[in-house]
């Protein structure tokens, strides 16, 4: 047998109650360690519920997903301990400042006073929120929350972290200061998954991509030698529209 | 935790609400429960009758702790229109005719009654004077439309016992006097005969059944029940906009159980609730007394059962908080089904309308309210010095309550 992937994903189905199709369907994915890996697809591919299911909100119907030889089924209490996560919705209270939000994730993460108190000042400078700690989360514009949500999945430097749509929505210094320090991150050896569908973000940013859509891998590579392979074609966005065709989606 | 220390109206809401309920409702209710309870009442009377049956009465309401006999009104005789007039503006809820001639009558009777046990041919023992014997009406009672049933059961029952004893100690002069013509022995008129009235207060009545608290001892832990248990509404409103927000979800993906951090939501609030109920309990021992109201009195041996009634009451409340906040799905859901489901409970349980004044079937119908369990637990404390054991079915059934609440919200949470 071939040595595990650092994230392996085979036949991954996912049927949501009450539906006709399967919202991920025999989905087959592998990724290695230190990998910016790009999950890419138009809405309602099913991007949002692979992710979900790779950290644990919810349940699968069938398939099996392994990471860093940890069984996702059997193992979930270690592997919480080894993931980070960024929801694509705010989850944060927003009726606390961004410390309290921080420190009370970071306790549940077990970490502990100054330690903890020193981390999250020093995230909070990284991405330019430094003042902004003993303010409110309803008092923040949307890309600063967005730097909080995102803060509060990388407190306790996770070995894999999941984002889903980390920039959607935000304006461009936002949108650079969460791509530079996920590269800088990935430097320093996390691995990160993470949604989009952003192409020419992703073609800069990351090191493989797939491309999804109603469930189903439709292409996956390098960005570069995709490019490349498809005759005609200059972009990864050319890519993504020569397959996923033109038509609307909701 | 955090949260709720930050929602500072809420937190207000929690403390200042029962409160203020307690301030208001024991005002309010105080003059309503205090012909209920065993405190000087003022009962007008007037006495036609200037014999032993009239001047025993009269002396016997005196002597008695229950009532507080008033023969003048400012400083005048009064008539009995203006004894009506009395009760009828509510200044007075009971007044008292003693009819003219009211022993003669008695007397009368009493020998009519003697009379008739001697054999016929013995002849007229007594010279029976012109006065109709026949007449009934001694006593006339008025009360004020308002009065309620039960305590005028209790006057009655009060009067009736003192009569008796009257009618006794005129029976036995009677005997005496007849004893003394045709025996010619003559009786001592003794001391004691004149104390053989010896008044009781005594509850009759289905008083004597039911615990019958004074405006305090209902109040305080009423509507500290009420406020525990409105903490449904910030509970179960943090759960769901947690829901809402994804911050479930995020905690979902993070170690440590989800069950562990509901049920630490869980401890936060129910000790709100604790620190609820010792707030109320300050309240009515030291504030109410500067409003002029009795102060809540515990027995120290009951602290105890207090403590344990206090607590199955904070979880039962919690857990319906939790209930409530699991199955509902919006915030506004859950306030108007939490508030409003917290009233219906309250008002079946006797914390608006106390059970004692509730229909038979309202009281089988209270029993299934939590509220009531707490409340019954509360009562027999401050009424009974009730000690753990008595107040354990309480408790039990307000854990059970609990349980079930968990049980339901983890089943709930498995089937979504
Ligand atoms: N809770 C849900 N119940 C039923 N269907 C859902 C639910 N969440 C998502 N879906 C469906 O599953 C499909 C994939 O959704 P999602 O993973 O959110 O897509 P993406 O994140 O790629 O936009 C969509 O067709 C969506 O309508
Ligand atoms: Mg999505």
């Amino acid at each position: 047998m071939a040595e595990q992937s650092f994230i392996e994903i085979t036949g991954l189905t996912k049927w949501y109650k009450n539906t006709t199709v399967a919202a991920v369907d025999q989905l087959n994915l592998n990724i290695d360690e230190g990998e910016i890996f790009g999950l890419l697809g138009p809405n309602g591919a099913g991007k949002t519920t692979t992710l979900s299911i790779l950290c644990n909100q919810i349940p699968f119907s069938g398939g099996d997903i392994s990471i860093n030889g940890f069984s996702l089924k059997r193992n979930a209490m270690e592997l919480k301990k080894i993931i980070g996560v960024v929801p694509q919705e705010i989850a944060l209270y927003d009726k606390l400042t961004a410390f309290e939000n921080l420190r009370f994730f970071g306790n549940l993460y077990g970490l502990k006073g100054n330690f903890l108190k020193s981390r999250i000042a020093d995230c909070m400078v990284n991405f330019g929120l430094e003042g902004k700690l003993n303010k409110k989360i309803d008092t923040f514009s949307g890309g600063m929350k967005r730097r909080v949500n995102l803060i509060a999945g990388i407190l306790h430097k996770p070995r894999i972290l999941f984002l889903d749509e980390p920039t959607v929505g935000i304006d461009v210094q936002s949108k650079t200061v969460i791509i530079d320090y996920l590269k800088e991150l990935n430097k320093e050896g996390t691995t990160i998954l993470y949604t989009s569908h952003h192409m020419d973000e992703a073609e800069h940013f990351c090191t493989r991509i797939a491309i999804i859509d109603q469930g189903k891998i439709i292409a996956k590579g390098a960005p570069s030698e995709m490019i490349k392979l498809q005759k005609g074609c200059e972009s990864l966005e050319d890519i993504f529209l020569h397959l996923t065709g033109r038509k609307l989606r909701d | 935790m955090l949260l709720l220390f930050r929602d500072r109206a809420g937190l207000a809401m929690l403390f200042v609400m029962p409160m203020a309920l307690i301030l208001i409702m024991t005002l309010l209710q105080d003059s309503t429960f205090k012909i209920l309870e065993e405190k000087q009442m003022s009962v007008l009377v007037l006495n036609y009758d200037a014999d032993t049956f009239g001047i025993n009465i009269v002396e016997g309401l005196k002597q008695s702790s229950v009532f507080d006999v008033v023969e003048r009104l400012d400083g005048k005789a009064f008539d009995e229109n203006a004894m009506k007039q009395q009760l009828m503006l509510g200044n007075y809820r009971i007044g008292i005719v003693i009819r003219k001639n009211a022993t003669t009558a008695l007397k009368n009777k009493i020998r009519l009654g003697i009379q008739a046990q001697f054999p016929v041919e013995e002849g007229p023992i007594f010279d029976l004077d012109s006065t109709d014997a026949s007449d009934t009406a001694n006593v006339k009672l008025y009360f004020d439309p308002i009065t309620q049933s039960v305590f005028r059961q209790n006057i009655i029952s009060a009067l009736h016992e003192f009569s008796a004893a009257v009618e006794a100690k005129i029976l036995f002069g009677i005997y005496a006097d007849l004893f003394n013509d045709m025996l010619d022995i003559q009786l001592k008129p003794t001391q004691k005969l004149k104390n053989l009235v010896v008044f009781e207060q005594e509850y009759a009545s289905t008083a004597i059944n039911k615990i019958v608290p004074n405006a305090v001892q209902h109040n305080v832990p009423a509507w500290t029940i009420f406020a525990m248990f409105f903490i449904v509404i910030p509970l179960a409103g943090n759960l769901i906009k947690e829901r809402q927000s994804g911050v479930a979800m995020r905690l979902k993906t993070m170690p440590g159980s989800e069950q562990a951090v509901v049920f630490g939501k869980g401890v936060v609030y129910f000790v709100v609730g604790i620190l609820q109920a010792i707030f109320m309990l300050l309240i009515g021992f030291y504030v109410l007394p500067l409003f002029g109201m009795y102060s809540l009195k515990i027995d120290s041996h009951t602290l105890p059962a207090l403590a344990l009634i206090i607590i199955a009451t904070s979880m039962a409340a919690t857990g319906y908080g939790i209930v409530i906040g699991t199955i509902a799905t919006s915030q506004e859901q859950s306030s108007i089904f939490g508030s409003i489901s917290v009233v219906i409970l309250a008002a079946l349980g006797g914390v608006w309308v106390p059970t004692f004044m509730m229909s038979e079937f309202m009281v089988t119908v209270s029993k299934l309210s939590p509220l009531n369990w707490g409340l019954n637990g509360f009562y027999d404390i401050f009424l009974r010095n009730a000690n753990i054991t008595e107040v354990l079915p309480y408790a039990a059934s307000l854990t059970i309550f609990f349980l079930l609440c968990l049980l339901i919200s983890r089943f709930y949470t498995k089937f979504k």
